[in-house]
């Protein structure tokens, strides 16, 4: 385990995830924001909608329905991190990787999993 | 919390504050989120230390990518790292659960100490800024490392803070790994971990969009600016007057949570 060995393509990669993937969550958060000082219905702050509806809620607009869906697309940058990651040493075909990658993805799918229910 | 204008201002420069102070000393910000968001604005302890943990993600991702491309961070450990921090972090977001607000409380007291002061003692002893980081190095105690992962994993799922302060020393120390390496790495494994536990909150119910939104963008934006401005070590200036702020917020936490109690 050296800091070298990672391709630079993975490296990229990864980062260009992380960094454009918070970008991307902080403006559809910023939108449900400003959308909710907009004139029209009382503005409902109630948390944790099960996704489908969460998408449903977002797609009618609803401006606490974007923002909550922002706060799971910057929950799922990591994720999406990790998943390149795997895909990254499977092309290096660096077993060992593949395995402990995976094995920290499931672990994330694991915990969506228990968010889904 | 009503949703208003000058609420949603406020948190984001709350963020903003937050996110720019942490990136500029290192502290993590979710030290003094959690506590302003509790004591200021009344939000439920597990509540804003949801929103603290989606910030840590928001401050992490950004210096993560910087680090990466800096070829500082070690992938490679890093993700061997994070299967333990991952399954601490899932365990200490089910056992915050289980806490009272109070117990909560003074627990994030007692880390926020611990890290206050070991930003102070590191601002006057800083041979290890200084250390080399080129080429390259064998890692060490590969097992303690991974159990000592799984607790700063724990601290981090609970708390709802970063885990720095303890992944840092337990790679350089332990794990013989150079100390900006150390902490490029730690960096790199924040954001995995707190969306391990970020889930389990927002199963609960714990993650306000109305809070957590316009915080994570003000921690955004302040993380980013941070960033820009900071091209060499901190003052030491700097980081005592974070530092004291830290503590402060702890003190008044600790007291309200073992005197008066959060109301219901």
């Amino acid at each position: 385990m050296t800091q070298a060995g990672t391709s630079n393509k993975t490296q990229s990669a990864i980062a260009a995830v992380l960094r454009y993937g918070s970008i991307f969550s902080a403006v559809v958060m910023g939108f449900g924001v400003l959308l909710s000082f907009l004139p029209g219905p009382e503005v409902s702050t109630t948390a944790h909608l099960p996704p489908g509806q969460l998408l449903t809620k977002a797609l009618q607009f609803d401006p606490m329905g974007i923002a909550e869906l922002g706060i799971f697309f910057l929950l799922l940058t990591p994720v999406l991190r990790v998943a390149i990651a795997v895909v990254g040493f499977a092309i290096e075909r660096d077993h060992k990787y593949v395995m402990i990658s995976l094995g920290v993805l499931s672990v994330l799918l694991a915990s969506i999993a228990y968010s889904l229910r | 919390m009503p949703l208003t204008w000058v609420h949603v201002l406020q948190l984001v420069i709350l963020g903003a504050a937050a996110g720019c102070a942490g990136s500029l000393t290192g502290i993590g910000g979710g030290l003094i989120i959690t506590p302003v968001l509790t004591l200021a604005y009344g939000v439920p302890i597990h509540q804003a230390i949801a929103t603290s943990l989606c910030c840590v993600i928001a401050t992490s991702s950004g210096a993560a990518a910087r680090y990466i491309e800096q070829h500082l961070a070690d992938i490679r450990l890093g993700m061997t790292l994070e299967l333990a921090t991952t399954l601490g972090a899932i365990g200490g977001s089910l056992v915050a659960g289980l806490l009272s607000r109070e117990a909560l409380a003074v627990l994030f007291a007692a880390i926020a100490f611990y890290a206050g002061s070991t930003m102070v003692r590191r601002a006057f002893t800083q041979e290890t800024a200084e250390t080399s980081t080129s080429g390259s190095y064998q890692v060490k105690h590969l097992p303690l490392g991974l159990i000592g992962s799984g607790g700063a994993g724990m601290i981090s799922g609970m708390l709802g803070v970063g885990g720095g302060v303890i992944k840092v020393p337990l790679m350089y120390l332990v794990m013989g790994v150079p100390f900006k390496a150390a902490t490029a790495t730690s960096n790199f494994m924040i954001g995995v971990t707190a969306a391990a536990s970020a889930f389990i909150y927002y199963a609960r119910g714990d993650v306000r969009p109305e809070v957590t939104a316009p915080t994570a963008i003000g921690v955004f934006v302040g993380a980013s600016l941070g960033a820009h401005l900071l091209r060499r070590t901190p003052s030491r200036w700097l980081i005592m007057a974070f530092s004291g702020i830290v503590f402060y917020f702890a003190v008044i936490l600790a007291w309200k949570a073992l005197y008066g109690g959060f109301s219901r």
